[in-house]
């Protein structure tokens, strides 16, 4: 016999009772505020793990946005000519850019991150919805970079005005919109993985169907009235006001504030409802 | 087994788990289903009308066949999976070990995993850190702890996830068929740690095909048969009688 067993003081009185039994739901929203430490600790890894073994690592964060700066500044600038109601491209262009590669980063990577957690889904009861909710964690470099950037040139550039206050309030809701979209896509995926083949190519649709390198003013007035239906819309041109002052359009924003507020709430009643047999299904 | 009988830590009731087998979803059955209607999927039965109760401080050992539902037992107790009938009452915390591994990410350091591992546990940052010195020396990776899971070898890589298993605290643990992994001194030492964890009032559940390791940790053993409750008893009785089963049913 080796030394006397390390777990002797454990096993306090157990503090809590649990019924498991058939059920159509089981997660609660009251759950998922203690999920702080293991979101955390989630992100913590995806982070760690992302830029081992690579020489650049944390920098592609920065070219990302950048290189799509470029393009959207040759692409809609200067063959298209598009103008953005008196801000300079690149600033109009950027702010837009912190929200879109927020939006792309945490999309792509939380589509799959329930099924590429089968392990922890399978042989573990690590609550499910921490996992898409970490990647909005793990990728908040992609908005923060970016949106920092554009803040820090408005700023120079002297656009900030009061409504620049609102921008914690824009944070919160592009939060709301980009966590009910990855919350939704990752538990469809456990099911059905053509979410998995479908969302990079529907990405790069959306990138052209929202006013993310343009301003909706000069699109025609039906054309303005489709891409509000785009939740990504009346977002972006909140954000825009709120940063540089543009006009927004208040139907897309009243569009978008709706749509996201659905979408939260289809997205947890979507989870719950597939969450229960996710172990099996995966 | 100190007040076990009178406040069982687990008890089931009525436990069914009915699985569909087959692929979920495919392009064939797909576009099958838009000509006519989808035929219904086989099902099967893991686990029919199981009931048991395990009290604290006790060692509950399961044998049974391959497909016997040994794994769902600890699955749906666990609160991985829900049964499709039946309830289990759990009284505290659960550690599942079902698998080798799991959840280990390579790039992360023994530490770092270890910290993971606790976190999805739901235990609170300071209990985990009061463990990890402990686990580094439980699975002998002291040397190794801050070295990235890449670099461990399989030994390497069973012994920290038994240290886990066995060192963070929880009511009830449960061990499937995990000990096959690991081999000599370190088995003898985690049978004596499950044994201690059993002794200091945790109810763990034993999974094993190795009948003499069931009969000498367990108090009790369950015996499943294709998904229904053959008998629970005395290790040594049950453990038998399977045995003689398995060797007439080999004959025929």
């Amino acid at each position: 016999m080796t030394s006397p067993p390390v777990g002797l003081q454990a096993t306090a009185a157990p503090a809590t009772t649990t019924v498991r039994r058939p059920a159509k739901t089981r997660v609660r929203l009251a759950d998922v505020l203690t999920y702080g430490p293991l979101i955390r600790a989630l992100a913590s890894r995806d982070l760690k793990a992302r830029y081992k073994q690579s020489a650049l690592g944390p920098a592609w964060v920065v070219f990302q946005p950048l290189a799509l700066l470029a393009a959207f500044t040759v692409g809609f600038r200067a063959v298209a000519h598009v103008h953005t109601d008196g801000v300079p491209y690149v600033l109009f262009a950027l702010a837009g850019l912190a929200v879109w590669t927020y939006f792309q980063a945490v999309t792509m990577v939380a589509t799959g991150s329930i099924v590429n957690n089968y392990p922890l889904v399978r042989w573990t009861a690590c609550p499910r919805l921490a996992l898409p909710l970490a990647t909005l964690v793990s990728n908040l470099p992609s908005f923060l970079i970016p949106g920092l950037a554009a803040l820090i040139v408005a700023g120079v550039a002297g656009y900030l005005w009061v409504g620049t206050l609102l921008l914690p309030f824009m944070c919160v809701w592009l939060l709301a919109l980009v966590g009910a979209s990855a919350i939704l896509l990752s538990a469809i995926t456990v099911r059905a993985r053509d979410v998995l083949s479908v969302v990079p190519f529907m990405l790069q649709v959306t990138l052209f169907l929202s006013p993310v390198a343009y301003p909706t003013s000069t699109l025609s007035p039906v054309l303005r009235a489709l891409i509000s239906l785009n939740p990504l819309t009346g977002l972006l041109d909140a954000w825009r006001w709120s940063l540089l002052g543009v006009r927004p359009s208040s139907a897309a924003v009243i569009i978008s504030l709706a749509l996201t507020a659905i979408g939260v709430v289809l997205a947890w009643r979507t989870f719950a409802r597939l969450e229960v047999r996710m172990a099996d299904e995966i | 087994m100190d007040g076990g009988s009178l406040e069982p830590a687990v008890v089931a009731k009525d436990l069914s788990k009915t699985y569909q087998l087959g692929e979920l979803l495919r392009m064939e059955t797909t576009l099958r289903a838009l000509v006519r209607r989808a035929s219904e999927r086989s099902r099967f039965e893991a686990l029919r009308g199981v009931s048991f109760e395990a009290g604290r401080a006790e060692c509950f050992g399961i044998v049974g066949t391959n497909g016997s539902g040994k794994s769902t037992v600890l699955q749906v107790l666990a609160g991985i999976t829900c049964p499709t009938a039946g309830s289990v009452t759990v009284r505290g915390t659960v550690l599942p070990l079902l698998a080798v591994g799991v959840g280990f990410h390579l790039e992360l350091t023994g530490r770092e995993n270890s910290f993971l591992y606790g976190t999805i546990l739901g235990l609170e940052r300071h209990v985990i850190e009061s463990k990890l010195d402990d686990i580094a020396v439980f699975a002998e990776l002291e040397r190794y702890f801050d070295t990235p899971l890449k670099r461990y070898s399989h030994g390497m890589q069973s012994r920290l996830c038994f240290a886990i298993a066995m060192l963070f605290p929880a009511n009830v643990y449960c061990f499937d068929e995990v000990l096959a992994m690991v081999d000599g001194e370190f088995r003898e030492r985690c049978l004596a740690e499950i044994s201690s964890l059993a002794a200091t009032g945790s109810t763990v559940f034993f999974v094993s095909h190795d009948l003499d390791q069931v009969a000498a940790v367990c108090d009790r053993v369950m015996w499943l048969d294709g998904g229904e409750l053959r008998e629970i008893g005395e290790p040594e009785e049950v453990v038998e009688r399977y045995n003689r089963h398995l060797v007439d049913h080999a004959e025929t």
